[in-house]
């Protein structure tokens, strides 16, 4: 290892005193690790909330439900109010200077917009 | 964030095996340290890092923060920096394990000989949290650490307690914590927090500062590269603001008065104006323009050496041929002057004489002379002789002298017509001369007048031009929403912002009607061969049309143009103007000013925080963090109204990202909102809003109960996941 990088000791050693198990046996080398994980959506439904009594708070049930607020729209670009939307690109826009640059936008640029608003039609 | 290189910790054998350690496990950061210590001695960004080492190719670990100088060493490609957390809940555990060998390593657990970690652990976790996650933290920390006994706790309750210590609030109230990814609004009771009461919401201190870079960067294109995640970071900490009423904070930037110039902030990139070119001195100059002069002396003299040169050679060629005609004029016998024909090479006098002409022309020239236009009398004296054969009718010719009449006959109209070519383009030339002195005469004679005919054609000539281009656009939004009415898209797919010109239209009618579905519910285009000759009918689907249509008006447009720039000092071109109107303009190849390299946050200061109560704005359609409270205290029907106001008086705002100025007053206007008339309200910030949890929980961690609270391997193995759900600590222990 270069001198700056033992120096730093930013990377962690393969042994470490305090384990029981090391990481290295824990852990073969070669396997791809990640798939073993389950994901937050997957755990939950190993949990099967539904079969548990309703008035017990669990992690879903504490969810927040929809805002009783209908949702405000604003103008993608500037941020303003936006009445408009344009309906080729589905942005919204605020009156028709900002329209032309919507119109000039290049096509990524548009998706980008769009999914900051989780509203990307996504194609797979 | 605090500094880059955590220094390892050497008092670790001076705590004995009952001291706990204490883990705030968040987010966004891991903070690590001893109980009944007033601050975790050890922080940093809960992330692992797994690139590959460049030099020994194998692949190592890295967790937090470390200095970006370093990482050049590295393979970063290929890899990213994770996080153990999917949304608030611990999913990845081996990330886990490397974040908490780091932490160990750092409190100085390496210097021990245990073999294990010896203490107690008291780690924070996110109210109801998923047992499967709990119990394989649980296991991590008992198996791989050799861990005595461990204990979970809710780290909004922790700040809480902390704060209810120091007397900022009461023993009922709500704890309103802003994580990383979720904000959490949780009901207090008797010091207890209630879980059936609380709600968590979906949004937090990531979408904020993802939402800002995500603006910037489509705002600023250009910039895009300087505008990462930690940089949007330092920029939503310094200058990021709730605004108090969302609406009246648009309209100031809207209307761009004084305010919004006062509250607009100016980020300017590091920017190096280009080197001036100093203007060299007089000697220098001096000495440039001799050596110039020289060298154009010396190109000079080349130039006459050779021309004289060409000149002698010409004239002794042209003396060569005198003598030859001469010859052949004394020679009185046809074989004489044969015999000098065949010595010369020439094949007959005409053949000296026109060469003879030649080579005089191109001596005159040399000279510098005029040259005689002697090209057309020989043109006319041989184009009967170059052409002998077209004259004789064909009857008379064999097939061989036919071919060299067709070929005669072809070389004769060709020239003919390149002749025919040059007339007209004379003349054309001509007349433009003519129409430009018209012009300029009425130009000089009148200049004013001269404008203003000039100005009037611009204008009729871009609003033609400018209309026409309406057009296209209107006729196809109304061709949109009109044509689907036969299941097929209307645009043809050009692609090119699906202009139908007239053609198209006839393209897509003949395909909508001819062809399909007469109803009878099946599609019979292609059986038989004939319905192919349907694409014969159509033109060719290019925009040769448009473009051959606007073509002559914007030549004309672009004339005028040019002639106004000249002449007129006020005139803006079109395109121009156009330009000066849009703001994401990338430095052009001018000149460039301090201004290109500047990122401005105006109105993104309020808007990104924004998100946090409304979060619609990224699409996540739940309640903002100040409904939550009202639907945190609505999922608790059994409680008295009085109880719920005296909560209200006690709302503590905690958690990172509760550093935002005017958080509080906003939160105090939507609170009150969904509150009764008049009913009490108190909302107030955590001492530390970042540290407040740790150091509850180190508080509780210290207290002489703790050791009731947690629980070991052998307990867990025991009773099994179930009661590891149920096991929740008792938060009152030091009361």
């Amino acid at each position: 290892m270069e001198a700056d990088v033992v120096r730093s000791e930013m990377v962690l050693p393969p042994v470490m005193p305090f384990k029981r198990v090391q990481m290295g046996d824990k852990y073969q080398k070669g396997q791809s690790r990640g798939r073993y994980w389950k994901h937050l959506k997957q755990l939950l439904q190993a949990e099967n909330f539904i079969s548990l009594p309703l008035d017990e708070p669990n992690y879903l049930n504490i969810e927040s439900p929809p805002s009783m607020y209908p949702s405000k729209k604003y103008c993608d670009i500037t941020g303003f109010e936006a009445p408009y939307v344009d309906p080729r690109t589905k942005l919204r826009y605020a009156d028709p200077e900002v329209f032309k640059r919507v119109r000039n936008l290049p096509n990524d640029h548009v998706q980008r917009y769009l999914a900051l608003r989780n509203a990307a039609v996504i194609i797979r | 964030m605090g500094e880059i290189r955590i220094a390892r910790q050497s008092d670790y054998d001076l705590f004995s095996p009952t001291t706990p350690i204490v883990i705030d496990n968040g987010g966004s950061t891991f903070r690590i340290g001893w109980a009944g210590e007033s601050d975790p001695r050890i922080m940093f960004r809960n992330v692992a890092f797994r690139p590959r080492h460049r030099s020994t190719g194998e692949t190592v670990t890295v967790v937090g923060e470390h200095d970006p100088a370093l990482f050049k060493y590295f393979d970063c490609t290929r890899s990213s920096w994770r996080s153990p957390f999917d949304n608030n809940v611990v999913y990845q555990f081996e990330i886990m394990e490397y974040v908490l060998d780091y932490g160990f390593d750092r409190l100085g657990a390496s210097s021990s000989m245990a073999g294990k970690v010896d203490h107690p652990i008291l780690m924070t976790e996110c109210i109801c949290n998923p047992v499967y996650s709990r119990a394989k933290m649980a296991e991590l920390l008992f198996e791989t650490y050799g861990v005595p006994s461990v204990a979970f706790g809710v780290d909004a309750a922790f700040s809480y307690k902390y704060n209810q210590n120091l007397g900022i609030c009461a023993e009922d109230g709500i704890a309103l914590s802003i994580g990383f990814m979720t904000t959490h609004s949780i009901p207090i009771l008797k010091g207890e927090p209630l879980p059936e009461g609380s709600c968590r919401t979906n949004v937090g201190g990531y979408h904020v500062t993802n939402y800002l870079k995500e603006v910037l960067s489509l705002k600023y294109p250009y910039h895009a590269p300087s505008i990462t995640w930690e940089k949007a970071e330092e920029l939503k900490r310094e200058h990021c603001y709730v605004a108090p009423d969302y609406p009246s904070e648009l309209q100031i930037f809207k209307k761009e008065t004084k305010e919004a110039e006062e509250k607009k902030w100016v980020w300017q990139l590091p920017w190096v104006p280009p080197p001036q070119e100093e203007l060299p001195s007089e000697e220098e100059l001096a000495r440039k323009a001799a050596i110039k002069e020289k060298q154009g002396q010396r190109l000079r003299e080349m130039a006459a050496a050779k021309r004289s040169q060409k000149i002698t050679d010409l004239e002794n060629e042209l003396h060569v041929l005198e003598t030859l005609l001469s010859q052949l004029d004394e020679a009185e016998l046809p074989e004489v002057a044969s015999s000098i024909l065949a010595r010369s090479g020439y094949l007959s006098r005409q053949e000296i004489e026109s060469a003879h002409s030649r080579v005089s022309q191109s001596l005159r020239k040399a000279r510098g002379e005029p040259a005689v236009t002697v090209e057309e009398n020989t043109d006319t004296a041989t184009s009967a002789d170059k052409y002998p054969l077209v004259s004789i009718p064909d009857e008379m010719l064999t097939p061989d002298q036919l071919k060299e009449k067709k070929r005669q006959i072809f070389l004769k109209t060709t020239s003919e017509g390149r002749l025919r070519a040059k007339q007209k383009r004379a003349e054309e030339e001509m007349m433009r001369e003519r129409q430009n002195q018209l012009e300029e005469g009425r130009r000089l004679e009148n200049p004013e007048l001269y404008l203003e005919e000039l100005r009037a054609k611009y204008k009729e000539l871009s609003e033609k031009i400018d209309q026409r281009k309406r057009l296209k656009t209107n006729g196809n939004g109304n061709g949109n929403g009109n044509g689907t009415g036969n299941g097929n898209n209307v645009s043809g797919g050009t692609g090119r912002g699906e202009r139908l010109n007239a053609a198209q239209r006839e393209r897509m009618r003949l395909l909508t009607t001819a062809l399909f579905d007469k109803g009878k519910g099946e599609d019979t285009f292609g059986l038989k061969d004939e319905d192919w000759q349907l694409y014969k009918l159509m033109s060719k689907d290019t925009d040769d049309d448009d473009d051959d249509v606007v073509n002559p008006d914007e030549a004309e447009l672009e004339r005028v143009a040019a002639k106004l720039q000249e002449f007129d000092p006020s005139f803006v071109g079109r395109a121009e103007a156009e330009l000066m109107q849009s703001t994401q303009e990338p430095p052009r190849p001018r000149a460039l000013t301090a201004e290109d390299y500047q990122v401005v946050l105006g109105v993104e200061r309020f808007r990104c925080p924004e998100v946090l109560f409304q979060p619609g704005m990224i699409g996540e359609y739940q309640a903002g963090i100040d409904e939550i409270v009202s639907h945190s205290l609505r999922r608790l029907p059994n409680l008295d109204s009085s109880i719920k106001d005296r909560m209200c008086q006690s709302i503590i705002v905690t958690g990172g990202g509760s550093l935002l100025p005017g958080l509080e007053q906003r939160l105090e206007t939507g609170i009150r909102a969904t509150r009764p008339y008049l009913s009490p309200l108190k909302i107030v910030r955590a001492v530390d809003s970042v540290m407040d949890a740790w150091r509850g929980a180190s508080v509780y961690a210290a207290s002489e109960l703790f050791s009731t609270q947690t629980f070991s391997l052998e307990d867990y193995n025991e009773k099994g996941e179930d009661w590891l759900k149920r096991c929740n600590i008792v938060y009152s222990l030091y009361d």
